[in-house]
């Protein structure tokens, strides 16, 4: 999603409303707000390649430019290693999530990165990692790089259930496939943001958060490092802009704009996560709420929010008050 | 449930086409059906074969001899495994499932097979994989004259070097992953292709007087 997409008439966290209202962990508070989050379309992909090191280059290529829906088509990052005897072909990989806003850009992205950063990168094969009935083409189209040489091999897997992979030579040996991978209902753009006296201890809350989340499977944190700075509102002055800076969660203007901000915030910065499912997502905000709020405010951290556009828009409330009290389940729907 | 299982009579010595004996032709039949089945014009399953157990999705063919013919003869679905050796056409026009031999077969074993696993512990004889569409097909044993005439498309992996033939070019040696994912697929079955380990093969392709699709993947020692 867009980060930090805001209406400009953005709902103003309820922080100072009343007593039971407010939360604090480790003197970091946490406004009484949600992350408004929106349906969308995902899937995983293990790559496998010689050894970690070309596996991560096959992977890094393929989840690149991939941040927000918007302007790259999908949002994908690196879910997680896997050791050799966890992937289909016993060499070392790192499953992909990849998330789109419908299926039909989803296969399209997810075949241009097959072909450009799969299919050429030394070693590397590629492989379903998620099961569905609905099954998007991994190989199903690239195999025709293979000129009529490609060789198609139907394997039973370890539930015996036939999988069909595509063996196509190119000049490293063969590139190995799958046919298809799963395509299932997942949800995009849960997030919390970090407000903190400054630009390097933010971004030392957000790295410590990030550390956490990366440990909780199905989830992605698609902007670089995990973290996004610019935070967007819809509109602009400008006509043909759809979309401009979080005015109001800008430091510098705090003077200039209705600001969201109190006089000691000089550094906000956002974390986007995309998930398989609800409580996936809620899971790692709360790891990643959590890691960063250890941090304390003596150490520059002082406030947790969360962006949304009012509730009506997204399909998905992450409120941070019941999420930090364990409730992952929550409220899903406006 | 356990296997359904035809244990060869020692008194039969005539020729047996055991094509109608797949777990396709079988599923949904009771014991006493499979025994009234009628193997040719003069004989029923009864009269060739003791048979027991339940579960027809898996067969075994138990003291078999070569006399059985047609094994797994257009075979879809399920796994048959032959205890012994057996006669010419085994997995003929098989489509599927798994089919093993734990001893020798006669010819044409896989002759027009279009899907499935064909896995033969002992040797092979001549035409093995004729015209043979698709599949993989193994043999850990030796493998008789005209391996792979006409064959399409499909696999065939051998554990010794077979005959050189002008149809079949060699392609060199190699490291295949996908014989990692394949060698994981024979891990759950009971045979000596769950020990396979070699992950270097030297690659024929053919045959060349036809479509010339097909693979010969020869074991390194």
């Amino acid at each position: 999603m867009i980060p930090g997409l805001r209406k400009s008439k953005r709902v103003t966290p309820k922080r100072k409303q009343c007593e039971q209202d407010i939360m604090n962990i480790n003197g970091v508070q946490i406004d009484d707000t949600f992350a408004e989050a929106f349906n969308m379309r995902g899937t995983r992909v293990i790559v496998t390649a010689q050894n970690l090191k070309w596996a991560y280059n096959a992977a890094n290529a393929m989840t690149g430019f991939a941040t927000s829906v918007i302007g790259c088509g999908v949002e994908a990052g690196i879910e997680r290693e896997l050791a050799p005897d966890a992937t289909p072909d016993g060499r070392p990989g790192v499953s992909i999530l990849m998330f789109a806003m419908g299926s039909k850009v989803l296969m399209q992205q997810l075949e241009t990165r097959m072909g450009q950063c799969i299919l050429t990168c030394p070693t590397a094969a590629a492989f379903s990692g998620i099961d569905s009935e609905d099954q998007i083409s991994l190989g199903k189209h690239l195999r025709y790089f293979g000129d009529g040489n490609q060789v198609a091999k139907l394997i039973p897997d370890t539930h015996g259930k036939n999988q069909r992979y595509w063996r196509i030579p190119v000049m490293d040996g063969e590139f190995l496939t799958q046919e298809t991978t799963g395509m299932v209902r997942a949800i995009g753009g849960g997030n919390f943001l970090v407000l903190g006296t400054s630009q390097p201890q933010v971004l030392a809350a957000c790295e410590a958060a990030i550390e956490a989340m990366k440990k909780i499977p199905n989830v992605i944190m698609p902007f670089p490092g995990g973290v996004v700075r610019s935070g967007s509102k819809v509109g602009s002055k400008y006509p043909k802009m759809f979309a401009s800076t979080n005015d109001a969660f800008c430091p510098t203007l705090k003077g200039v704009v209705k600001t969201e901000l109190d006089m000691d915030i000089e550094s906000v910065m956002e974390i986007v996560i995309d998930g398989l499912t609800f409580e996936d997502i809620a899971l790692s905000m709360k790891v990643g709420i959590e890691a960063a709020c250890s941090l304390g405010s003596e150490a520059g951290i002082k406030r947790i929010s969360a962006g949304n556009y009012g509730g009506k828009l997204g399909q998905h409330h992450f409120k941070l008050h019941q999420i930090l009290q364990g409730n992952l389940a929550g409220a899903t729907t406006a | 449930m356990s296997a359904t299982i035809f244990t060869l009579k020692p008194t039969v010595t005539h020729t047996v086409d055991c094509r109608s004996l797949t777990p396709d032709m079988l599923v949904g039949k009771a014991l006493a059906e499979i025994k009234a089945l009628r193997l040719g014009a003069q004989h029923t399953v009864a009269d060739v074969f003791d048979v027991t157990g339940e579960d027809t999705r898996h067969i075994v063919f138990k003291q078999a001899r070569t006399c059985l013919h047609h094994i797994g003869y257009q075979m879809k679905s399920g796994q048959i495994t032959i205890e012994g050796d057996a006669g010419d056409f085994i997995g003929a026009a098989m489509q599927g499932g798994v089919l093993i031999c734990k001893g020798n077969v006669g010819e044409r074993a896989g002759d027009t097979m279009r899907r499935g696993m064909l896995l033969i512990e002992g040797d092979a004889g001549e035409y093995c994989a004729s015209t043979m569409k698709a599949g993989t097909l193994g043999v850990l044993g030796k493998t008789g004259a005209r391996l792979g005439y006409g064959m399409k498309r499909g696999t065939l992996l051998l554990a010794h070097v077979p005959a050189t033939q002008a149809t079949w070019l060699d392609c060199g040696w190699h490291t295949l992953p996908f014989l990692n994912i394949l060698y994981k697929s024979f891990k759950a079955l009971d045979s000596k292709f769950a020990t396979l380990t070699q992950m270097r093969v030297q690659r024929f392709v053919g045959d060349v007087s036809g479509l010339g699709k097909a693979e010969i993947l020869v074991l390194a020692k």
